[in-house]
């Protein structure tokens, strides 16, 4: 049997076997339909959850680290400035200053922190957990900021921490606790406590 | 779906299983659908989906070997001659019945069949040739009975 012979007996024989292929068709257009998800989207999403996670950690973490003076700053900001509740006002500078050095929080605390871009609008004298601080409020491209200081008491000894909307730290000269409402209390506590 | 029939049809003689056959040729159209960016325009597309299928196919052959399974006894004296050709291709070593199923029954020159498995023209070339051989030496008894029959 010569080639061509083998050839063309193998060929005929297997190209007459009657080929069924609408099964695999269905498959394979099933298959298409249904969306491909790729391995990078499956580890972005991983990813995404585990960075969820570890944020809602911390914030639950920092939230239980937060001293009670902060969250009532915080509470007293929501009243004054968000509520925008009546109260008397001062908004002389050198009234604001003299204010302040009754209460023993130095004035140059006041005028350094003027020097950070933010605006001094007015202040008043008010009490966060029976303590009196001082009521300093800020502007800046059109967001308030609450700055509340006393003489250092002892509260809190650590460096500028905290969340978006509030931050807190205590130098030599003064306790200080930066609230804003939807703004970035931490950058300026950080550029305050610079000056502070 | 084009070429589907032909992957099917070699498929069905790699595998020897139909539904193994099947999925095979499913998993090469969907890997050729997923990875047709890599596909060169000016390339041909039957011998490309006839690469992936091999590639498929040997793939799964590393992690299982399959023994062949028996071809069913058939009575009709008309498809007497295709169960035996059927045996006979089905006894080949896996190496050997690919090439001659590309260079046979599909048409692919052996030059064609050297790149969709990948291996030099020369390997195609003695592949086939040994696969002749040993279809000739399978299929001897029915020649000769054919010879004989002739005579009569």
């Amino acid at each position: 049997m010569s080639d061509d012979e083998l050839d063309q007996r193998v060929r005929a024989s297997v190209l007459a076997e009657q080929i069924d292929t609408s099964r695999v068709e269905a498959a394979v257009l099933n298959r298409m339909r249904q969306r491909h998800v790729p391995g990078w989207a499956v580890a972005a999403a991983a990813v995404i959850a585990m960075v969820g996670a570890s944020v809602l950690s911390y914030r639950t973490f920092v939230k239980e680290q937060t001293p009670p003076i902060c969250v009532a700053a915080a509470q007293d900001h929501q009243r004054e400035i968000v509520q925008g509740e009546p109260r008397p006002w001062l908004s002389d500078i050198f009234a604001i200053q003299s204010l302040a050095e009754k209460q023993g929080v130095p004035a140059s605390a006041i005028a350094a922190l003027t020097t950070t871009g933010y605006g001094l609008q007015r202040a008043r004298l008010c009490f966060l957990k029976k303590q009196i601080f001082l009521h300093l409020v800020y502007t800046k491209d059109g967001s308030e900021y609450s700055v509340y200081l006393r003489p250092p008491s002892g509260l809190f000894n650590d460096s500028v921490r905290g969340g978006q909307a509030l931050a807190y730290f205590e130098t030599n000269r003064v306790t200080a606790v930066f609230v804003s409402h939807g703004a970035d209390a931490l950058a300026f506590a950080r550029a305050g406590a610079r000056v502070l | 779906m084009p070429h589907v029939r032909s992957l099917l049809r070699v498929a069905r003689r790699l595998t020897v299983d139909s539904a193994a056959a099947e999925d095979l040729v499913q998993e090469t159209m969907l890997l050729a659908w997923r990875g047709f960016h890599g596909f060169r325009r000016d390339s041909n597309a039957r011998a490309w989906l006839f690469r992936i299928l091999l590639n498929a196919f040997y793939g799964q052959v590393r992690k299982v070997s399959r023994a062949p399974q028996p071809v069913p006894a058939v009575v009709d004296a008309k498809l007497q001659e295709a169960v035996e050709i059927e045996e006979a291709l089905l006894a080949l070593p896996i190496d050997q019945r690919s090439v001659l199923l590309l260079c046979i029954v599909e048409g692919f020159t052996c030059r064609e069949a050297a790149e969709i498995l990948n291996v030099p023209i020369g390997t195609v070339m003695s592949r086939l040739s040994r696969a002749r051989q040993e279809l000739r030496k399978s299929l001897a008894p029915r020649v000769k009975a054919e010879a004989k029959a002739a005579f009569q």
